[in-house]
């Protein structure tokens, strides 16, 4: 029992190698970068000056602030709308409604985007038919078109998480205030929603981070308009010569305000967090007709404007096209042109993909067991650290990476594996979590009943814990696997030659107009991340798959 | 049969000093109970007896092997959890056989020991159930046998019945008994419940603080109370203060002054003008003056201020004097002997039932 540099200690060593390489590293130098002048002199304020200064700079942080916040507030009050609706009153279909809904969040949000763009584009669906019978409608390119895309995108979140903290509410809860004389509206203000705070804050805070660090949708549909990370993006890859210490003030500022988000939301969910005990749910409320058909209506409706971007991207795949002209009828066409252009990218893909969430698992299971079972305060640093993959944008990811390995010792842009480094560490957080928190209902005695009867520890470690953990390795490799297939803000920062993904591909398809091709890739893209998580949700039911 | 030896241990967790120089030996084949409040550092000493964590100072022996350096999983000990600790993931017969593989016993083999030990603990029926299918009782009649099979040198069980209601407490109370009693094992039991732990043990310990205030058998511990802690902790006991005034009416009893003014002689070791504490249990106080066995009676008066009328048993709460409640239990009351709160009553205990306390003071 003396303390023996053993196994876990290894795990603590090698996990804290590869944060601090892959993660604090590439983030320290593109904070540290933002200070570098000309012939990387130290300067303190001149870029943020420039930044402060120039309407072409600073005009994207208001964007970027403005179009968070309106999305963080539609979603809020979309997805908690439909949470309630479909918790607490008798609606048709409530199993359709809660799978449509969580179904939304497979598409990555830049393919959601050009998928509006196939419908009201200049050249879209809606658009042209409307147009042959003399109808002009306004197309949807710009800020509009962004907050929409972020609405659509991002409610589920929102949802997902305040369907769950509702299930957790009790009724007695109601009824105590209703019975202490508060009318249902006011219990609801007073009783209800102060509970599910914290879920609410989360909800609005995933949207919040998620959106400020989207760099598709603005930069597919956005036309122009400029936010921190397409401008970041811009001015480092810029034709002209990039400007890496421009792009790395943007992205420093980008980390900043999402970690001020980060910080207020577990400050604030620190101090409103409840133990609820919840023994009977909230129960289903009766009600009127009328009301009632409206309520059904409005649900239906969300959820199949949820749904409309996958849908259309995978009809319009089996559609003939001409550039971003898309004609009635049926053809393959599209398929044979990707399977014949870009079958590297599709195996790329799957091949990257398939490494990182493999490589998420391995390493997630032994930190998740570390964090839960030794937790001591080199863990808990970990733990942040691991975590700060969350708050982190995928494009001041990429940056950092290129800044960091392209030079001597060790220099990885140009090969799968910059790439693959950005996949790991980025999605470590989701199979971390997931086994974290299982590991924490798991009794611990569990495992000293094993070791009593005479397994040592590292064998009562694979033979009664991570049967026990099953379902949240599952669960977590299933998000990662779906969360990193579609990766793109790093990608298309960190792929070179052979090496372009399929979400590069979509991109560079949409740019250059050939929607066949991009809907075809989308198609797959949205059925790979589709399958695993079906399984999993077959095969663990609803509430685990999608246990955020 | 095993001999557990405890010296002198030691355990802090940061400031707090959870078991303080402990040491205690339990005889083999002897089932022997730690008992205390929450929180005294019972369960600690378990785990430090089994090995699931390590004691700052001080050592455990089995017989004559010192453990202290050996690992859990090399200890051969059968430990039974108050959370049951099944696996949720194996059968029943999965988890009695699971301490049997680990050990490399011959398939056939364990197969014969996991029929033999679930029909010791009336488990045969349910062997291929999973443990979602089991009622509590039956869980921990799973992680018995669990415990039982590998034949270890001790058995530890912390708080095994405190997730079972009442009835089915005191049924697998004494299934444990009797297969503890059938296999001879050294067994350490940890409870909280004085009840549980008179019923079940051949020692206790009882624990405050980390410390052993008492040690010895269950009859010992409820006649004989060390101190004021052990006498309210098992059972309880009405407690009275006093001052010698010299010998008493029959041999051995000394003449006693209560703080209320009354005058007793009780069998008491205390030489006169030393104040001492009298502690006389509930069910001593009886309604009329005992036979004539030699022995001094002592009478007490007060007022009812509580009734309660329990069948077999009223239990009063008395008025004796400003700021004295007492507690009197009397048993298989008659119809016309029933008071009610207001009535005044007189109530009788022999000298020998009242015990000393030591290490009280006066207005403790």
């Amino acid at each position: 029992m003396r303390r023996r540099r053993d196994l876990w200690w290894l795990v603590t060593v090698s996990a804290f190698f590869t944060v601090l390489a892959f993660l604090v590293y590439p983030l320290v130098t593109v904070l540290l970068t933002s200070f570098s002048g000309e012939e990387k002199r130290f300067v303190l304020v001149e870029n943020y000056q420039r930044f402060f200064t120039h309407r072409y700079y600073y005009s994207s942080i208001i964007n970027s602030l403005y179009l968070s916040t309106l999305a963080t507030i539609g979603a809020l009050a979309l997805g908690t709308s439909l949470a309630f609706a479909v918790a607490r009153y008798p609606l048709p279909g409530k199993a359709f409604l809660r799978t449509a809904a969580n179904l939304s969040l497979l598409s990555p949000p830049f393919i959601g985007a050009y998928s509006w763009i196939v419908l009201f584009g200049r050249m879209g669906l809606v658009n042209r038919a409307l147009g042959t019978i003399g109808w002009e409608l306004p197309t949807i390119y710009g800020w509009r078109g962004i907050l929409l895309v972020f609405i659509v995108q991002y409610f589920p979140f929102v949802f997902l998480l305040v369907s769950a903290a509702l299930r957790s509410v009790d009724q007695s809860i109601e009824d105590a205030a209703l019975s202490l004389g508060s009318p249902p509206r006011r219990t609801l203000c007073t009783a209800i929603l102060p509970i599910l705070a914290p879920s609410l804050t989360a909800g609005g805070l995933l949207v919040f981070m998620g959106t400020m660090a989207d760099f598709g949708t603005p930069m597919i549909i956005g036309e122009g308009l400029r936010t921190l990370p397409t401008l970041m993006y811009g001015e480092f890859m810029n034709e002209l010569g990039g400007n890496p210490a421009m792009a790395s003030t943007l992205g420093s500022l980008l980390i900043l305000v999402n970690t001020v988000a980060l910080m207020a939301q577990r400050y604030y969910a620190f101090r409103k967090a409840y133990n609820v005990v919840c023994i009977q749910p909230l129960r289903v409320q009766r009600m009127g007709r009328a009301r009632m058909l409206l309520l059904t209506a409005f649900a239906y409706a969300v959820v199949v404007v949820a749904l409309i971007p996958s849908l259309t991207i995978i009809i319009s795949s089996f559609m003939p096209t001409k550039g971003p002209v898309m004609y009635a009828g049926f053809s393959l066409h599209s398929y044979q042109v990707i399977f014949h252009m870009v079958p590297r990218a599709i195996a790329n893909t799957f091949g990257l993909t398939a490494l990182s969430v493999v490589l998420d698992v391995l390493l997630g299971v032994l930190v998740a067991y570390l964090l839960a079972r030794r937790r001591s305060r080199a863990h808990a640093l970990l733990d942040s650290l691991i975590m700060l993959a969350y708050a982190i944008p995928g494009t001041v990811v990429g940056v950092g990476l290129i800044v960091v390995y392209n030079r001597p010792p060790i220099i990885l842009t140009g090969t799968w594996v910059i790439l693959l480094v950005s996949y790991f560490i980025r999605h470590l957080p989701y199979p971390v979590r997931s086994c974290t928190a299982m590991l924490q209902q798991i009794d611990v005695r569990v495992e000293e009943a094993s070791i009593s009867l005479g397994v040592p520890p590292f064998r009562t470690f694979v033979k009664v814990t991570i049967p026990l953990m099953f379902p949240a390795i599952l669960s977590g490799a299933a998000l990662a696997w779906m969360t990193t297939i579609g990766e793109l803000s790093s990608s298309i920062l960190l792929y070179s030659g052979p090496w372009a993904t399929m979400s590069v591909a979509i991109f560079t398809e949409v740019f250059s107009n050939h929607f066949g091709t991009a809907s075809a890739l989308a198609s797959i893209l949205i059925l790979a991340a589709f399958i695993p998580l079906f399984l999993t949700y077959r095969f663990l039911g609803e509430r685990s798959a999608l246990g955020v | 049969m095993t001999r557990v030896r405890v010296e002198q241990i030691v355990k802090r967790f940061g400031e707090t000093l959870a078991i303080d120089d402990v040491s205690l030996e339990v005889r083999p084949g002897e089932l022997f109970t730690l008992v205390g409040p929450s929180g005294c550092g019972k369960t600690t000493l378990l785990r430090i007896i089994a090995g699931l964590l390590e004691q700052d100072a001080g050592s455990v022996l089995f017989n004559e092997d010192r453990m202290d350096d050996v690992p859990p999983y090399l200890r051969n000990i059968g430990v039974v959890f108050q959370s049951y600790a099944i696996f949720p993931h194996l059968t029943v017969a999965e988890n009695i056989a699971y301490g049997l593989k680990a050990r490399r016993v011959a398939p056939d083999k364990i197969a014969s020991k996991v029929a033999e030990a679930s029909r010791l603990v009336q488990l045969d029926e349910l062997l291929g159930r999973m443990p979602s299918q089991l009622s509590g009782g039956q869980q921990q009649r799973v992680v018995l046998a669990r415990a039982l099979v590998i034949e270890p040198r001790l058995l530890l069980m912390d708080e095994p019945l405190s997730n079972l209601d009442a009835k089915l407490r005191v049924q697998i109370r004494s299934l444990i008994r009797s297969v503890q009693r059938t296999l001879q094992i050294t067994t350490i039991y940890v409870t909280h419940d004085q009840e549980e732990a008179l019923a079940i043990s051949d020692t206790i310990a009882v624990i405050d603080r980390g410390r052993v205030l008492q040690l010895g058998k269950p009859w010992e511990l409820y006649l004989r109370p060390a101190n004021r802690f052990v006498a309210d902790f098992i059972g309880t006991m009405n407690v009275f203060q006093g001052r010698v005034e010299g010998p008493g009416a029959a041999a051995g009893e000394h003449a006693v002054a209560t703080s209320f003014g009354a005058r007793w002689h009780v069998c008491a070791a205390d030489t006169s003008g030393t104040r001492i504490s009298l502690g006389v249990r509930p069910e001593s106080l009886a309604l009329e003056r005992g036979g004539s066995g030699g022995e001094s009676w002592n009478s007490l008066t007060g007022t009812i201020t509580e009734a309660a009328y329990l069948g077999a048993v009223v239990r009063y709460q008395m008025r004796v004097a400003d700021g004295l409640t007492i507690t009197a239990d009397i048993h298989n009351p008659d119809f016309a002997a029933i008071r009610s709160v207001g009535d005044e009553l007189t109530l009788w205990f022999a000298a020998s039932r009242a015990v000393t306390l030591p290490g009280e003071t006066e207005g403790a």
